[in-house]
């Protein structure tokens, strides 16, 4: 057992402090700590991409983070991207809504999250940028069709709807 | 009973319908992407406590002493499991065939890596491992038998001391004249194939809270169970409590793919709440378990087979020899999968005569569990390599080869020599689609046309049928006992005209809440979204399975149309009474309403006569229950109990597809590319188009990654040497083709709406599409892949063979 260090943490635009191990992860910290439980854990090894979160705006692996590390950062989850007091879905989850972008779900939230991060830097990706983007999280269910389609009208969504002016590489 | 059910989408009781057979959205989708799902590590208790397991680092081992005392005095920690208890509270697992389960915690000596051998609660997972690594235990080595063959070496050393012999089972199977056919062949084709493990790695490993009521001695199970009364049956044998005292709640599931066995996690999660006294305790699996020792690793599989071919090409003989290295234990139901291609043995074809020759054998490798497709994937594998290899030998087109064996639409109902019953299909109209979809000839010159620029390019056309809605009696033949898998569904409507369906099993990505919501709102003409569609635990709901075996889809359809047909005659008793006493059969349900045929502007709404019932019981024909409820359960019918070959009406439904696949191989490295990928299919009605597609495209991505990517290496010792993702790739969006696909639909005669099963789809298809069409590529060479994975090392050695390596 080590001494517990005083970690503050804006997640979703609240500031959470909370004494915690060091050894603690960030995906722990959301899950089990401020009792986030959209981030999920697929391997707690930095291959499968579910527990995708943004930390300062960067989809960043939460199991591969520690809570400590991620002390003054803004952090961005799953919860932080509904409307609060409507429901109301954001435009990248009402796409994989709509395309079927997912069957069992669980690594729905990791897309997503890496998702809002690379409509973020380029609102108009093509499909080899978007596949280069999802590189790095796994699905089990979809064999990604449907996941490439729901980012595609995410973007489409998202910039107005304008058509996708490049829709391959 | 299920002969008066709707055979198509057309029959159900509406003008127009608004649900069934159309696109629609999920109803499970707005929760999962808001990550608001109730997932089993989402739920906490008060007091709960978390379990780390100790695992052995021996494949195979005496356990001289456990020692937990210094785990025991850490702070925070609330019990530690040890094989004394286990051994004073807990039986061995019931297994198929009867014997050859374990423990949840190793009692005497442990069979494999990753086997517990103690259990930590505490009160935080990190804590609880800290506890582990104080446990002390004090191993005595044992020779490990690493293989199959080893198993079966005269002086391999006996796993099983009580067995006297590493032979689970020794079976053959004679279907027709096996050996005439094979002797008027003009060519018998003869091969070696090994399919080496790989498994279902859903994203979301087993997890469970369990917690033991001491004062009535029952247990609480919540978890990501597959098939709950399944489990919870199996609980009451390995804890030795009676059945209704195990209450199972299945959580919804990040995947399964028959992956996901929970057995150890919950016996063991069970007897650490039961020795705190009764505190709930929490196991989560790590991918690291998972990967070890979970229910991730399936097919370990040695093949000798041959086809009987004539000179014209027709196939008369298929003779499959399988050794099968079940590991070392047979609790998570790996043999089954043996079994299973006897509802499919033939594939497509006419093929008159057949053996199957089993051998399952023990080794110190982790135990084998099912898989999407459950057996039958590696022996189409097999199959449908050799017809290629007929058709290179008769030097006809593959497809051509498969178009003059299949059975024709005409032969439908058509018993296969291995005695199931394919209920429909037109496979020549499927092969005709998806040639012309993917230009076939076209394909074939762009192959020529880069072989003459010294490509090595490959194209593959491979036909499969998928066993759909599986029975008990398809496994009779590895010990299984029964006839019949009953899922039910519970129809109700409240006093103001809301429905909800109850239904014994969770969410697993799959779509069925919304199927069945589908088929509630076409047959009383309500909103989709209207419909509530919930999961009752094992002591409330109606008997049944959950998912598995491409069967949930047409038996909740089945079930759900049972329990509305059910309420409809209800309901026209009540409408006939209150429009002052008419016959029953005066009444009609049309859109919602149930009105009177010879008059239907006069009529009564869903929720109006529901209203009647539930408020105004003094309007009600006398004796009539207040009660708009109705349960139905449903099971295939005509199944029948296997002959002394195995031979019987086992899978209800034969989906079939054909994959057409073009590769190219890289001479440098031996790395394959899919170039483009095209399948046509038919698996009766689809019910959720958009589900149906979802299903095939990722039962597509399975069948690359054990095509080319997957496998579970272990070393000559039994000892795993894949043990992170790092090492069992996974098939990520960069090596899984988007295919393209379009599909004919044979609506099946025998089930509900028309639909077939369709739920593990591709992954009969894609492996051996895949790796035919490398070996097309590799065929100028002459040389041959007979191995799953082609990973690039085998290939590039193959290459190197025929000098052609870059």
């Amino acid at each position: 057992m080590t001494t517990k260090q005083l970690t503050t943490v804006t997640v979703n635009g609240r500031v959470y402090k909370r004494e915690v191990e060091p050894r603690l992860t960030l995906a722990d910290f959301l899950r089990y700590e401020l009792h986030l439980g959209g981030t999920h854990l697929g391997c707690e090894h930095g291959v499968c991409g579910v527990c995708t979160v943004l930390i300062d705006g960067r989809a960043s692996r939460s199991c591969l983070t520690l809570a400590v590390q991620a002390d003054g950062a803004q952090v961005t989850t799953i919860e932080g991207l509904r409307n609060r007091e409507t429901g109301q879905l954001h435009p990248i989850q009402q796409a994989f809504v709509d395309e079927h972008g997912l069957q069992c779900g669980f690594c729905t939230p990791g897309f997503i999250m890496t998702t809002l991060e690379l409509l973020g830097d380029n609102p108009d990706p093509s499909d080899a940028e978007i596949t280069e983007a999802l590189g790095g999280n796994l699905c089990r269910c979809t064999g990604y069709e449907t996941i490439l389609k729901s980012v595609r009208l995410a973007a489409e969504r998202l910039r107005g709807g304008r058509l996708a002016a490049r829709t391959s590489a | 009973m299920a002969t008066e059910l709707p055979r198509l989408p057309e029959q159900l009781p509406t003008s127009s319908v608004r649900y069934v057979g159309k696109e629609v959205k999920r109803i499970e989708d707005p929760a999962l992407v808001s990550g608001t799902t109730e997932f089993i590590d989402n739920l906490e208790l008060p007091g709960m406590l978390h379990c780390a397991i100790l695992r052995s680092p021996h494949p195979h081992a005496r356990i001289v002493k456990v020692d937990a005392s210094a785990a025991e005095a850490l702070e925070g920690v609330a019990a530690v499991l040890t094989p004394e208890d286990v051994k004073r509270w807990a039986n061995a697992h019931v297994t198929s065939p009867a014997g050859w389960g374990t423990h949840c915690v190793a009692i005497d000596k442990v069979l494999y890596v990753g086997e517990p051998v103690a259990a930590v609660a505490a009160v935080s997972r990190a804590l609880a491992e800290d506890a582990c690594e104080l446990i002390e235990v004090e191993y005595e080595i044992l020779p490990p038998v690493g293989t199959a063959a080893a198993a079966l070496a005269p002086d391999a050393p006996v796993i099983w001391g009580e067995h006297g012999t590493n032979v689970i089972q020794q079976r053959t199977y004679n279907w027709g004249e096996v050996d005439r056919v094979f002797a008027e062949a003009d060519h018998v084709i003869t091969n070696s194939f090994r399919w080496n493990r790989c498994g279902a790695n859903p994203t979301e490993t087993f997890g469970c809270v369990c917690q033991w009521d001491l004062t009535d001695n029952s247990l609480l199970c919540h978890g990501a169970y597959q098939v709950p009364g399944f489990w919870g049956l199996a609980r009451s044998f390995s804890l030795n409590l009676p059945a209704n005292k195990v209450r199972v709640i299945s959580h919804p599931q990040g995947g399964a793919f028959g992956g996901k066995g929970g057995a150890r996690g919950t016996d063991i999660a069970a007897l650490l709440s039961r020795k705190t006294g009764g505190l709930p305790v929490k196991y989560i699996e790590d991918r690291m378990e998972y990967l070890l020792a979970g229910s991730s690793q399936s097919w370990d599989r040695h093949y000798e087979a041959s086809l009987a071919v004539k000179a014209d090409g027709t196939i008369t003989g298929l003779k499959v020899k399988l050794l099968d290295d079940q590991g070392a234990t047979t609790e998570t139901y790996g043999t089954i999968s043996v079994a299973k291609p006897l509802a499919a043995f033939t594939g497509n074809y006419r093929i008159e005569a057949a053996r199957y020759d089993t051998t399952l054998v023990v080794t110190n490798r982790a135990p084998a569990a099912p898989y999407r497709g459950y057996g039958p994937p590696p022996h189409f594998f097999v199959l449908e390599n050799l017809v290629d290899m007929a058709a290179r030998k008769l030097a006809m087109d593959p497809a051509e080869l498969r178009r003059i064996n299949y059975i024709r639409p005409e032969q439908f109902p058509y018993t296969i020599p291995s005695g199931n019953e394919y209920d429909s299909g037109d496979y020549e109209a499927v092969l005709d689609k998806v040639l012309k979809l993917a230009d076939y000839q076209a394909l074939r010159r762009e192959q020529a046309a880069a072989r003459a620029r010294g490509r090595l390019v490959g194209i593959s056309v491979v036909s499969t049928v998928e066993p759909g809605v599986f029975d008990w009696n398809a496994y009779a033949t590895v010990g299984v006992q029964g006839i019949g898998v009953p899922e039910g569904a519970r129809v109700s409507v409240d006093i103001l005209g809301n429905i909800t369906v109850v239904v014994g099993f969770n969410l697993q990505g799959q779509g069925q809440f919304t199927v069945a919501a589908q088929v509630v709102a076409d047959y009383f003409g309500v909103d989709m979204n209207a419909v509530k569609v919930t999961m009752a635990s094992t002591d409330a709901a109606p008997p049944h399975f959950g998912q598995g075996g491409s069967r949930l889809g047409v038996a909740i359809t089945g079930a759900v149309l049972g329990a509305c047909q059910k309420l409809e005659a209800d309901f026209k008793r009540v409408v006939a009474h209150l429009m002052g006493g008419l016959p029953v059969d005066a009444i009609e349900l049309m859109d919602g309403r149930f009105r009177i045929k010879a008059n239907p502007a006069v009529g009564m709404t869903v929720a109006e006569v529901a209203g009647t019932m539930l408020g105004r019981s003094d309007l009600l024909p006398p004796g009539m229950e207040p009660n708009p409820s109705a349960t139905s359960v449903w099971t295939a019918p005509g199944r029948n109990m296997p002959d002394d070959q195995g031979r019987c009406r086992s899978y209800l439904t034969a989906a079939n597809a054909t994959h057409v696949v073009m590769v190219e191989i890289d001479k440098e490295t031996g790395r394959t590319e899919i170039l483009k990928y095209f399948i046509v299919d038919d698996c009766g009605t689809r019910l959720n188009p958009a589900n149906v597609e979802g299903q095939l495209q990722g039962a597509v991505a399975q069948g690359v990654g054990a095509a080319l990517l997957e496998e579970y290496v272990y070393d000559e010792q039994a000892n795993p040497l894949v043990t992170t993702f790092a090492d069992y790739l996974m098939p990520s969006i960069h090596e899984v083709p988007i295919t393209k696909r379009d599909f004919i639909v044979t609506p099946s005669p025998v089930t509900p709406l028309g639909a077939k099963g369709c739920g593990e789809g591709a992954i009969h298809t894609t492996p051996a599409a895949v790796v035919c069409a490398i070996n097309d590529a590799l065929a100028p060479l002459g040389v041959e892949i007979t191995e799953t994975p082609a990973t690039p090392l085998r290939v590039w050695k193959l290459l190197k063979q025929a000098g052609a390596a870059g």
